[in-house]
């Protein structure tokens, strides 16, 4: 065997140096992914004429896969003569990615919102804004809380990609450290169980928030 | 390079991406079923078992994952192909999701179609093959197929362990000129081709099933 | 005290001694003494959670109870016991849900158990199936599947998929209750002519009109006991039991 568990446990320090890269990515890639799927979707419902467009769109973000989505973003950009920190363009590329899955947990939210809501909100006499605030938005949050939890879960699990350019999260600074000592063994192994960790203090963390805040409605 | 040379050129990674979704599905399938149907079973340590094993490949990050077994199993002694690597990696990560589709289609089943089956004097094997499972894995079907997706556009990944799929054929392509609009267009369009009608026929069936379960 | 009825033990379907049932810490059986003859029929009726449900899902082994003596077709049931598949293919059940495995098509869902339990070959299965869906008086939906059917004629399926196993008992777990009130004739009808063909019957049923044209002994449980027991004809007309009473005039009104 040719595995070296204290050089797997002397490189963590280096290891973690791209930790705070990760975290970033993910935060902004999370924000991004549900602004833009809530875009998508309120696009989708405002014309009868578009929605067919928008629906494909959103199809075919779907249908194209991440690492292909960032690859095209980070060398077309250039080309146009916008370059940006590979950083900043990696996160708009997962934004992107995970908008077209975000669109439709929109989309499940506001469809079971049931319709006598807002008829009774009609009825009762509030003002369109008042509707949506006070009594639309807030059972639409409640059932986009759990699937957009799980997303920001898969958002995080999908930060190494960023990697491929070259970009000093955990696992670029693994790979860093891979080409310094000519050992991937040990580096690869460490980025394994920290992202294993991680994603499990993560779930760990979003279903104590979802049931501290009450919104552990069920998932569709 | 004309548009249509980039995109034949990509099409030789064909025969890999195919390769590896394939063979991932021989072991997302299985996996899938065996972990589900044992998480909803097994009680004391085996299910504290099984779950562990579920969350590995489900909570793990799957690009992560893939250079760590790549890079690590032969520090173990144990030598696999990138392919197989590749498609064991995608496939358990597919399963281990698939696999809490499966649970949860035997959870929502009726218990009265479990007690109908015993009542006939069908053995629980029987009542679980027979009757339980083709329902569970009928009404999974839709989730099935979107994972399905997920396999195919995770196999790009394995262009990064040196396999050449399309997505290592583009990288290669682009080393020979520069003409990153033509190079990426393509190799969008080539997963764009291979997803997009699954996609559709993942959104016909899903529809078809929410319909039916109305009724 | 153990209710001495017109059966010995030799020719009894169904005996309870004593029987005890808790679901955590209620008890929904209290010492439930009953004997069943071959050939009886049986109606159980009582207030809802009375225990009337579960002490017929006892019979096949659904619920196990806790304590007390079961013997069903001269074999003692117990918990964890070895071979009750076996035991359960000779007794009948139907349910308040129908329970017709929607995958499978009717002639399907009655042959199953006879193909893959009494591995009787197809073509033999589908004759017995087909006998059986005859005599519910539904051959010609064999092949559609039953959620095409109404509810009526599922629980008629249902009826005929327990009578495909030629079991020696029937247990029938309030098999029109789930049903429009225009379906229930048609399933009643078919209990009733099972009854003159000398069936083994132990229904749990609210229709007191079958009840009292087709039961050999009407047994009345409340709180998990079986507080009265008598033919139809003195039940009916002066029940002895003040819950009994209360109940009947409940259901007559």
């Amino acid at each position: 065997m040719n595995f070296n568990f204290s050089f797997a446990i002397e490189i963590v320090p280096r290891v973690l140096e791209g930790i705070g890269n990760t975290v970033m990515i993910a935060i902004i890639s999370f924000i991004g992914a549900a602004a833009l799927g809530l875009f998508w979707e309120l696009l989708r419902r405002s014309h009868a004429t578009i929605r067919p467009v928008i629906q494909f769109v959103i199809d075919a973000i779907r249908s194209t896969p991440a690492l292909v989505q960032i690859y095209f973003l980070f060398f077309v950009l250039p080309y146009y003569g916008l370059t940006l920190p590979a950083l900043l363009v990696g996160s708009f590329g997962l934004s992107f990615y995970y908008s077209g899955y975000m669109s439709e947990v929109f989309k499940a939210g506001i469809d079971a919102v049931p319709a006598g809501q807002s008829e009774a909100a009609q009825s009762l006499g509030l003002s369109w804004a008042d509707m949506i605030r006070f009594v639309i938005l807030p059972q639409m949050l409640r059932n986009v809380a759990a699937p957009l939890g799980a997303y920001s879960i898969s958002i995080l699990k999908s930060t190494p990609l960023l990697a491929v350019i070259s970009v000093p999260e955990l696992l670029g600074s693994a790979l860093d450290v891979a080409s310094d000592t000519y050992r991937y063994a040990e580096p690869m192994f460490d980025v394994g169980v920290l992202f294993l960790a991680m994603s499990l203090v993560a779930v760990a963390g979003i279903t104590q928030l979802e049931r501290r805040l009450g919104l552990t409605a069920p998932s569709h | 390079m004309s548009f249509f040379a980039i995109l034949r050129s990509i099409y030789e990674g064909f025969g890999i991406t195919a390769a590896v979704a394939t063979l991932g599905l021989f072991f997302a399938i299985p996996f899938a079923v065996i972990a589900g149907v044992l998480q909803h079973f097994a009680t004391g340590p085996l299910r504290w078992i099984v779950t562990a094993i579920i969350e590995f490949w489900r909570s793990s990050s799957v690009i992560v994952l893939l250079y760590a077994f790549y890079y690590t199993l032969p520090a173990f002694g144990i030598f696999l192909s990138g392919i197989t690597v590749g498609a064991m990696v995608l496939g358990f990560n597919i399963g281990g999701y698939g696999s809490q589709s499966v649970r949860a289609a035997l959870q929502s089943l009726n218990k009265g179609q479990r007690e109908a089956g015993l009542a006939l004097g069908l053995s629980r094997f029987d009542v679980l093959r027979l009757i339980e499972l083709p329902q569970a894995i009928t009404a999974m079907f839709p989730t099935f197929i979107n994972q399905a997706i997920q396999l195919i556009k995770g196999t790009t990944l394995v262009s990064l362990i040196a396999l050449t799929d399309m997505t290592f054929r583009a990288k290669q392509i682009s080393e020979l000129g520069y003409n990153p609009v033509g190079i990426y267009s393509a190799l969008a369009l080539s997963y764009l081709i291979l997803c997009y009608p699954v996609t559709i026929f993942g959104r016909k069936v899903e529809r078809r099933f929410a319909t039916r379960k109305a009724r | 005290m153990a209710v001495q009825m017109n059966s010995s033990s030799d020719n009894a379907a169904v005996t309870m001694e004593q029987l005890c049932k808790w679901y955590g810490s209620f008890q929904v059986l209290h010492n439930v003494d009953l004997s069943v003859a071959v050939g009886e029929r049986i109606v159980v009726c009582g207030p809802s959670g009375s225990g009337k449900s579960t002490l017929v899902r006892c019979i096949n082994q659904l619920e196990t109870h806790e304590k007390g003596r079961l013997i069903v077709n001269g074999v003692e049931l117990y918990k964890g016991m070895r071979g009750l598949a076996e035991l359960r293919r000779d007794v009948g059940m139907v349910f308040q849900q129908f329970n017709l495995f929607p995958h499978l098509t009717v002639l399907d869902n009655c042959t199953l158990a006879l193909v893959r339990a009494r591995k009787l070959p197809r073509d033999q299965a589908e004759e017995i199936a087909m006998e059986n869906l005859k005599k519910v008086r539904i051959p010609e939906q064999a092949h559609k599947f039953p959620t095409q059917l109404s509810g009526g004629q599922q629980q008629r399926v249902a009826i005929a998929r327990a009578l495909c196993m030629k079991p020696k008992l029937m247990l029938f777990d309030e098999p029109t209750s789930a049903l429009d009130p225009e379906m229930i004739k048609e399933v009643l009808d078919v209990m009733t002519e099972l009854a003159r063909d000398g069936m083994t019957m132990i229904c749990v049923t609210h229709e007191m009109g079958f009840a009292r044209e087709v039961a050999d002994r009407i047994i009345f449980m409340d709180s998990g006991r079986i507080i009265e027991q008598a033919a139809p004809s003195k039940f009916f007309k002066n029940p002895e039991h003040p819950r009994a009473q209360q109940f009947l005039g409940q259901m007559l009104h």
